[in-house]
């Protein structure tokens, strides 16, 4: 910039302009201090009262030529003392004006030095007879000739006090001009420091502005800075939730593929063509978990990656973990031990699919790198209420510059492990993130060619264990599922042609439609068990949608719906249960979670398993899917028979049961409500089942009242379900 | 400490207090008799005076002013080319000795019949001086003596101005206390 020159010249500028004013103030101080010596000397010396001293002589001449004049006249009056103090008097006058500076000051004076003569003349011959050794005695002749001496002084001496006066009026004017000169120039010094003291100003004000437009200017960049970080902000999150929307965008279509890979695996294959699919599918298996690490990056740096905790079994989580890595692990000939140490709580608040994410990546990790030894995973209780999760192997190793860029984004131990290997190198990442979301940390030691150990922290949350915790470990996939009439809202043909053979091989029947308003007219058209909706379609989407079935007369508006999506955020969600879906499965549906949702959501058999749902669908009192099931399995007219004769032993059934009760005989209760439950299930019979149901579950403790109630409830569903049956011509 | 008249007899007490009485007065009161001047009388004050050793004037001899405090200075003049010593007795002390009230203006006189006021800012104040000696010397008449009344003008530039050279009278005869 040009500011650089500029600077010294002001500076000088500024010197020269201090250095002036010293200067005008010295010179103005010198000037005032000669002015102050000058009146000093004046009134020191007193030389003004030269003037006055010349005046007094020449009175003193006077009073002492009276003196002199009276003694003569009157020579017996002689008053001696009185003539000499006269004389002594007149004599100290002269002394004043006789010395150097008083002929200093009459030095221009040619009457002076005569003057002055005649005075020391006359006192010369006077001291003869009144100076401190008089030699002679003042005879009247004596006095006579002083008297002729004194008037013979009287005209010089008068000359020479009016020649006084004059010097000095004229030295006073001198004096006074010198004076005014000083003023003057005095008065043109202070004037020149008044132009410099405001030239002073004047630069001290520029200087001021320009420090002021500097702020203003440093504050302008400073507010441009804040937008442009604010722009380059939002630009960022735009780019992940762009990332995020592509990586749903791409894993859609490429879900069907997947699905459509392992259809094929299915069919007859040559050898050759089933190795081609494996290879195919292992791609697209790879590329998938690819796209899910890109998608958990992009909504941990969006902010969206919430973690959910919620009461779960650790140990079922770590068995989970065991049996999928024991897999993987095996294929490479290690060994996987897996520990859980007896200290470690059995529920913990935690969000299980993101806890085993950290461990899934870890273990991936560990059997990835090593060739041979063992990879372990122990978990034990850490210092205070952190559970600690270490995941050790016997594999390659890392040095310290390794570990230190471990867990940086698209960092991976070195470049040709990463050929060798494969993943993204995101996964490290991601699980530090997830275990900082957690309130916990990630932390690694290694040493090159003897293994690695990370270790995860976190601190879970111990609860007790739900009381109607379903032993999930010991829930067998039912093998005997009831056929499920599922409508599927979805416009992707590929995705439609996708769940159409996952259905099929589920053994449901599926109906499709292309979009929202298509499925809310098939739901008039036709009765379903079970809505599986994507969320995104044309015309009308799945929140629509599925707001206008939950708009519509009942039964159709109590369908269950499940979302089919790919989309994770939380909001989106939010939203949708708000819509009165009632669950998520995730697109792509793999066949086990699409199995265990239908199974959840359209079979009554899991209704005892789940009990609060189970007394909404009691109002539906048939389960269709069985009884088509039954009726397919059977035929129309066998099982309006066996629904008959259920119906006819209903009365007695009814009333051997309200004895029973009413003898408090609960065990016969018990095993009669049993037998009913078994028929009723095997039937279709939903409510009938569920009322029977708890009454076999009856405890010890019901009172009477209970008993009734229920009794009162089974038989309400006895009635409603006949009726029912007979609406939907299922009897004669 | 005890006093010592607690030590002795009543009798004793009595006179020794007395007497005390009398030293007391003798160095405070007014009653101070001046002594009659014996040489020639240099300076009479008049006025406002309660000692006096002459119907309405205390006369100073010579011999009477030495007995006086002496006090001495150096001092410039405008009178005298050098700074000069002079010796005396500082009006303040003459005019305490001669019971003047504390703030009297005083006129001093001088031979030829030159008079000047000298209040008491002035006397009170700063060392004002009736000085006989002029460098240890006693002054004559023709040398502005026997008695001049001097300010220690090189004490204060306050001092150094024509009106206080003007109080500055030689040549002193009589001093009136007003």
């Amino acid at each position: 910039m040009t500011r650089a020159p500029v600077q010294p010249l002001r500076r000088r500028w500024l010197w020269g302009a201090g250095l002036t004013i010293l200067l005008a103030v010295m010179v103005s101080g010198v000037l005032q201090w000669r002015q102050y010596e000058l009146l000093d000397s004046t009134t020191q010396f007193n030389n003004d009262a030269l003037g006055w001293s010349f005046l007094q002589i020449e009175i003193e001449q006077l009073r002492l030529r009276n003196r002199v004049q009276a003694a003569l006249a009157d020579p017996a009056a002689d008053d001696r003392d009185a003539l000499q103090i006269r004389y002594d008097v007149f004599v100290s006058r002269i002394g004043l004006v006789d010395h150097e500076r008083a002929a200093t000051v009459m030095r221009d004076e040619a009457r002076y030095a005569p003057a002055m003569d005649k005075l020391r003349a006359f006192i010369g011959s006077a001291d003869r007879y009144f100076g401190a050794k008089p030699s002679l005695p003042p005879t009247p002749e004596a006095l006579r000739g002083l008297l002729v001496q004194l008037d013979l002084l009287s005209g010089p001496l008068h000359e020479l006090s009016l020649a006084t006066s004059h010097v000095l009026s004229q030295r006073v004017s001198q004096r006074n001009e010198a004076v005014r000169e000083q003023i003057q120039i005095s008065f043109g010094l202070t004037l020149f420091q008044c132009l410099l003291l405001v030239a002073f100003g004047f630069i001290l004000l520029r200087q001021f502005r320009a420090l002021r437009e500097r702020g203003h200017r440093l504050q302008a960049l400073a507010d441009s800075l804040e937008v442009a970080r604010a722009e380059a902000e939002s630009a960022s999150r735009a780019k992940s939730v762009f990332l995020a929307n592509m990586s749903h965008e791409i894993r859609t279509p490429f879900h069907g593929l997947l699905g459509m890979m392992s259809l094929l695996r299915d069919t007859t294959l040559t050898r050759q063509q089933a190795g081609f699919l494996d290879t195919a599918r292992d791609s697209a298996q790879h590329l998938l978990s690819i796209l899910n690490d890109i998608l958990d990056v992009s909504k941990l740096e969006a902010g969206n990656l919430q973690i959910s905790p919620e009461p779960l079994d650790l140990k079922q989580i770590v068995r989970q973990v065991d049996e999928l890595m024991r897999v993987q692990a095996r294929a490479k000939d290690l060994a996987l031990r897996v520990t859980l140490a007896d200290d470690v709580p059995r529920w913990v608040r935690a969000d299980a699919t993101r806890l085993k994410q950290i461990l899934f990546n870890l273990l991936s990790n560990a059997v990835k790198f090593s060739n041979a030894g063992s990879v372990s995973l122990a978990v034990r209780r850490g210092t205070g209420a952190t559970t600690v999760f270490e995941v050790a192997d016997t594999g390659i190793g890392m040095d310290e510059s390794t570990l230190a860029r471990l867990f940086e984004r698209f960092v991976q131990a070195d470049a040709t492990t990463s050929r060798r290997h494969g993943g993204t190198g995101l996964g490290l990442e991601i699980s530090r993130s997830l275990a900082r979301l957690m309130g916990g940390d990630i932390t690694v030691r290694s040493t090159p060619g003897v293994g690695s150990c990370f270790t995860v922290t976190l601190p879970l949350e111990t609860v007790p264990a739900p009381e109607d915790a379903p032993d999930t470990s010991a829930v067998p996939l039912d093998a005997a599922e009831p056929v499920l009439r599922v409508l599927v809202a979805e416009d992707h043909p590929v995705n439609q042609a996708y769940m159409e053979a996952v259905l099929d091989k589920l053994g449901h029947r599926a109906t499709f439609a292309g979009d929202g308003a298509e499925a809310v007219r098939a739901m008039q058209r036709d009765a379903f068990d079970v809505v599986l909706m994507d969320l995104h379609m044309p015309t009308m989407d799945g929140f629509d949608a599925t707001r206008a079935i939950r708009a519509l007369p009942a039964p159709m508006n109590r369908v269950p719906i499940l979302a089919l999506t790919a989309d994770v955020f939380p909001e989106t969600q939010a939203r949708a249960r708000a819509a009165g879906v009632d669950d998520f499965l995730a697109k792509p549906a793999h066949l086990p979670q699409l199995r265990e949702a239908l199974a959840r959501f359209g079979a009554p058999a899991n209704d005892a398993v789940r009990p609060a749902p189970a007394t909404d669908r009691d109002e539906q009192p048939l389960d269709v899917a069985t009884v088509e099931q039954v009726r397919s399995a059977l035929s129309p007219h066998q099982y309006a028979a066996l629904l008959e004769g259920l119906f006819n032993v209903q009365d007695s059934t009814l009333r051997d049961l309200r004895q029973a009760a009413a003898r408090r005989d609960l065990a016969a209760l018990r095993n009669q409500a049993h037998g009913l439950k078994g028929a009723a299930l095997s039937l279709g019979l939903r409510s009938v089942a569920g009322a029977a149901a708890r009454l076999h579950q009856t405890p010890d403790s019901a009172l009477d009242a209970d008993l009734i109630d229920s009794l009162d409830s089974l038989e309400r569903a006895m009635v409603h379900t006949r009726s029912s049956s007979r609406q939907q011509k299922l009897v004669g | 400490m005890t006093h010592p008249i607690a030590t002795m007899t009543r009798r004793a007490r009595g006179l020794a207090l007395a007497a005390w009485f009398c030293g007391w007065l003798a160095a405070t009161g007014p009653a101070h008799a001046l002594d009659a001047p014996t040489g020639k009388v240099l300076l009479s004050v008049t006025g406002h005076i309660t000692v006096r050793n002459g119907a309405d004037a205390a006369a100073f001899d010579m011999a009477l002013l030495e007995k006086l405090p002496q006090f001495s200075f150096h001092t410039r003049t405008p009178w005298y080319p050098e700074p000069r010593k002079f010796t005396g007795v500082r009006l303040r002390d003459l005019l305490a000795a001669l019971g003047a009230p504390a703030r009297a203006n005083v006129s001093a006189e001088a031979l030829n019949d030159y008079r000047a006021l000298i209040p008491p800012e002035d006397w009170a104040d700063h060392d004002v001086m009736v000085a006989y000696f002029l460098d240890d010397a006693p002054m004559l008449v023709r040398d502005k003596g026997p008695l001049v009344i001097i300010y220690p003008f090189d004490a204060h530039p306050k001092l150094r101005t024509a009106v206080r050279y003007s109080r500055a009278v030689w040549q002193l005869k009589g001093i009136d206390v007003r």
